[in-house]
């Protein structure tokens, strides 16, 4: 039985703070199909901003071109070249962006492509190598680290290097510190040997 | 935090130089990454009309403000950037280093839109505390204020010594009895000299003359006499230790505990529990070992260095530079053995926790491993473990059994020096027997502490870590806290969430200018997406956390006047996973009402649909459950849950996700207590089955932390917006299922 109070309820409009369009509301239950991408279909140029921008040729036929794509390496540790996810940006609104298509293999576009590819890559996945280790004092139950590394010489602080420390699968070593800089090692024995005692313990 | 940072003059030259004279400078924010390398010379200028990007004396970039629009930034791997459509070219504006700028870059994208509208001429603020050590750069211990370089050491000293108020006594205790037992063993030797020297050495002795006889005697008993004392000096002195230090243990303890359960949520997530507990066990054992234990001792010992070393050098300065030639020599040894002695023992501890670890990993997974018929490489990989680890430790005890007699040695040189040089003065007739006795005894005193000495500075930096630890909590100020004075109110259930803004990172807004009116009795669902919010929005409600901006008022009141024990009193919360403490079923159900008559449980019991399986535990409703008790099924639990969450008969009960983890049999019985107990009372409810919200008065639709649509059933189904087609999925997915 309707009561007084809920009558008055019905007579108020819904509320609604955001209004989406009817191809958000469709984009957000409906994912788009991720294609592979090749040379066939995919057209990746410079953007006038500086990054990277695509023109796709769909199942139809159809030109879709996207102002800017995000490159992302589904396996960067052991095969950054291969099955490299190219994806819309994150929005605000819309949330993470859909996955437009994937690279098997980076060796299947022409040389100028890959170069701007891994121009955005080295700049999305910065890990600077260590050249020499100055110093490693652990202190207060944080380590201090002070470095040389391909990107100049650095300060770092970790606060557990017994897991910050990452022996990967080609025996290099991966270095996440605080700040969420990430370094790598790429041979930890090569290293001069005042540097690998500083870091042996870790190892 | 810090939006405006203080060019150096070369930069502010090159900014000066670039602005005009009408424009206002907003923010200033340091960037250091370009290309691939660090930089510290870059800086980013914010005035209301542009955007410069200085690097050391160029300026690389000016962006005019009223062309950018979308502005953002992104975590990147190892950096992050900031990015902004410049005459709808998205472009890269700068990068920098995550953790010390994220925080700040995401305020600014705030603040870059309003300038890019120009809403407002007076910079925004923020005040959220900043992470790292402004003097030095260095991050404060986690939490907390502090830098541990820049803190000022006497500091942490003086606020330990407050806390010994009425232990200092006791504490003192340790160190008299110290010096007195110390001062037995320099005593001891002097009377052992008189009696070699007069009676044992001394061929004219006649022992038969009762005077020498007697005299004798009292040398003898002497010697007894004092070993006596020393002896019981020691046991009084470990008995007080015993005494002060478990007091002190006890007390820190207890000071502990009570500031970790005044402290909010929020601090709470932060740490892990067996970081809590560590601090609650290890770091107080550190702190009192070292200040009941290790304290006197180093006090003791170098207190008879110093007596041992002047009482050295008068008897015979000479001889002493055969005790202290080899100190230098011993201790470089020891310090050495130390050292590689420090690198096994840590690969060892390493080595052990992966055994560990991997133990628990399998084990934890046993079913996956025994369906998966991967026995055997479980064995291999958990093999691989041990054997490094026996490998490891073997070499250890091999290493430690070779060189620590090596090490022995060389600390016990010296004393073949003074034996040597000793006989050479003895047959000369220039020293007596006692008297290099007497020397022998005071230069192993000078020896003994050697041992030890090297591990002092390391004992001193474990004891201030695990002081500044305890601190670190002791000083936390909880992030939710009540006003001065605040108010206990009766609710009656009026809700209003006013453009409330809330992040767990202030970066990252989990939810964004939500308005919700509810009123008393309502029943409210919340749906979405996972990780849309809806935990969150609940969690404000409760007060676990306070909005970052906006208000939250109940009946009017804003809940950040109401006392939390007001607040949590009169709610009632049923969660997806319950914890059951240890104890009866009983004392789990009126938890939140302890004074709660045993009728008043039966009622809740019922109303919660739980009374009848209760009723069928072996021992009632004096069933042990928990930890160590009966183990009850989910479904059981769950209505335990809401028979607790009943029992003070709260007026704003909470539901997240009560019944996403049970079958649809044990649903409809849950259901059905909701649906008795929801009656008169506010109600929310969080429901993956959106079937579960059909008796709902209004629905809250949550997308990406904001409200999309909120309204009844009816009404959002002939929207056809996110929740109709939410419900249409649903209803695919069952009737392909059927």
């Amino acid at each position: 039985m309707p009561t007084a109070t809920e009558t008055k309820k019905a007579d108020t409009k819904p509320k609604v703070t955001e209004d989406y369009t009817d191809e958000e509301i469709e984009a957000m239950f409906n994912k788009r199909e991720s294609v592979p991408l090749t040379m066939e279909n995919a057209r990746f140029f410079l953007s006038s901003g500086g990054l990277v921008s695509l023109e796709l040729k769909n199942k139809n036929g159809e030109t879709e071109t996207f102002e800017r794509v995000v490159i992302i390496r589904s396996f960067p540790v052991s095969n950054p070249d291969e099955y490299i996810s190219i994806r819309e940006p994150n929005t605000k609104r819309r949330g993470n962006g859909a996955e437009i298509g994937m690279i098997k293999n980076l060796a299947d576009f022409d040389e100028a492509t890959v170069q701007l590819l891994n121009t955005e890559l080295d700049r999305r996945y910065f890990t600077p190598e260590i050249t020499k280790i100055f110093s490693m004092k652990e202190k207060f139950g944080y380590s201090y680290c002070e470095a040389m590394t391909s990107a100049g010489k650095t300060t770092f602080v970790l606060n557990n290097p017994y897991s910050n420390f990452r022996k990967l699968e080609n025996g290099s070593v991966l270095i996440s510190d605080m700040d969420g800089n990430c370094f790598i090692i790429p041979s930890p024995e090569a290293l001069d040997k005042a540097s690998y005692k500083k870091i042996e313990i870790y190892l | 935090m810090k939006l405006l940072y203080e060019l150096p003059k070369k930069q502010k030259e090159v900014f000066e130089q670039a602005r005009s004279n009408d424009e206002k400078l907003m923010y200033c924010l340091p960037y250091n990454i370009e290309g691939d390398s660090f930089i510290n010379d870059g800086y980013m200028v914010f005035t209301d009309k542009y955007i410069y990007k200085i690097r050391g004396e160029k300026l690389e970039n000016k962006f005019d403000l009223s062309k950018c629009s979308d502005f953002s930034t992104e975590i990147l791997y190892g950096s992050c950037g900031f990015y902004a459509k410049v005459d709808g070219d998205t472009t890269l504006l700068c990068r920098f280093v995550t953790a010390r700028h994220m925080p700040r870059y995401t305020v600014m994208v705030k603040a870059c839109e309003l300038l890019a509208e120009r809403a407002s001429n007076e910079p925004i603020t923020n005040s959220e505390p900043e992470k790292f050590c402004p003097k030095c750069n260095r991050p404060f211990i986690s939490n907390t204020h502090f830098c541990p370089y820049c803190q000022d050491k006497k500091v942490v000293y003086k606020k330990l010594w407050a806390m010994t108020k009425g232990l200092r006594l006791m504490m003192l205790v340790p160190l008299i009895t110290v010096m007195i037992s110390v001062a037995f063993r320099f005593i001891l030797p002097v009377i052992q000299k008189i009696a070699i020297n007069n009676f044992i050495q001394n061929p004219s002795v006649d022992i038969g003359n009762s005077e020498t006889l007697v005299h004798f005697i009292t040398i003898i008993l002497c010697i007894v006499t004092l070993d006596i004392f020393h002896r019981a000096t020691v046991v009084v002195r470990n008995r007080i230790a015993a005494i002060s230090g478990n007091k002190f243990t006890q007390m820190l303890r207890t000071v502990l505990f009570e500031k970790i359960q005044t402290l909010s949520m929020s601090s709470i997530q932060k740490k892990s529990t067996g970081d809590l507990m560590g601090r609650i066990n290890n770091d107080v054992n550190v702190v009192q070992n070292f200040m009941t234990n290790l304290l006197p001792t180093y006090f003791a010992q170098l207190f008879s260095f110093v007596l041992a070393l002047v009482l050295l050098l008068m008897m015979d300065p000479f001889m002493s530079l055969f005790v202290l030639v080899p100190v230098p020599i011993a201790i470089t040894a020891i310090t050495l053995f130390r050292k590689v002695m420090r690198r096994r023992n840590v690969r060892a501890w390493i080595l052990g926790q992966r055994t560990n670890r991997k133990l628990q990993d399998i084990l934890d997974g046993m079913r996956v491993v025994k369906s998966y018929g991967n026995e055997k490489a479980a064995v291999g990989e958990f093999n691989e473990c041990t054997e490094n680890q026996a490998d490891q430790d073997e070499s250890n005890s091999k290493f430690y059994d070779t060189f620590f007699p090596i090490v022995g040695w060389v600390i016990g040189f010296g004393n073949y020096l003074i034996i040597l040089y000793g006989n050479i003065l003895l047959f000369g007739g220039t020293m007596q027997v006692g008297t290099l006795n007497q020397f022998t005894s005071y230069s192993s005193i000078i020896y003994e502490p050697l041992m030890q000495i090297t591990n002092i500075p390391n004992n001193i930096s474990l004891f201030t870590t695990s002081l500044s630890k305890i601190f670190e909590i002791l000083e936390e100020e909880p992030e939710v806290s009540d006003i001065g004075l605040p108010i206990d109110i009766r609710i009656e259930g009026d809700v209003s969430i006013k453009n409330v803004t809330f992040g767990y990172d202030s970066y990252n807004p989990v939810l964004e200018n939500i308005n919700i009116e509810i009123k008393k009795g309502e029943m409210i669902g919340i749906v979405g997406h996972s990780g849309c919010g809806k935990t969150t929005l609940i969690n404000l409600i409760m007060r676990l956390y306070d909005v970052s901006s906006g208000e939250i008022t109940i009946d009017g009141v804003n809940i950040k006047d109401i006392s939390q024990n007001a607040l949590r009193s009169q709610m009632g919360v049923v969660l997806q996973e319950t914890h059951l403490f240890s104890g009866s079923v009983r004392d789990n159900i009126r938890y939140a009402n302890p004074h709660a008559t045993n009728e008043e449980i039966i009622n809740a019991a019922k109303l919660a649909n739980a009374h009848e399986f209760i009723l069928n535990l072996p021992e009632g409703y004096n069933t042990m459950v928990g930890e160590k008790g009966f183990s009850l099924s989910g479904g059981e639990r769950q209505r335990i849950a809401i028979a607790r969450a009943l029992i003070h008969d709260p007026r704003i009960l909470i539901l997240d996700e009560a019944t996403a983890a049970l079958d649809t049999e044990t649903e409809k019985l849950i259901q059905d207590a909701i649906n008795k107990v929801v009656k008169n009372r506010t109600t929310f409810a969080i429901a993956h089955r959106l079937s579960t919200l059909r008796n709902a008065d209004k629905l809250v639709v949550l997308d990406h932390g904001r409200l999309a649509e909120f309204g009844t059933h009816r009404e959002l189904i002939d929207k056809k917006g996110i929740y109709y087609h939410l419900v249409t999925a649903q209803q695919e997915a069952l009737l392909k299922q059927q």
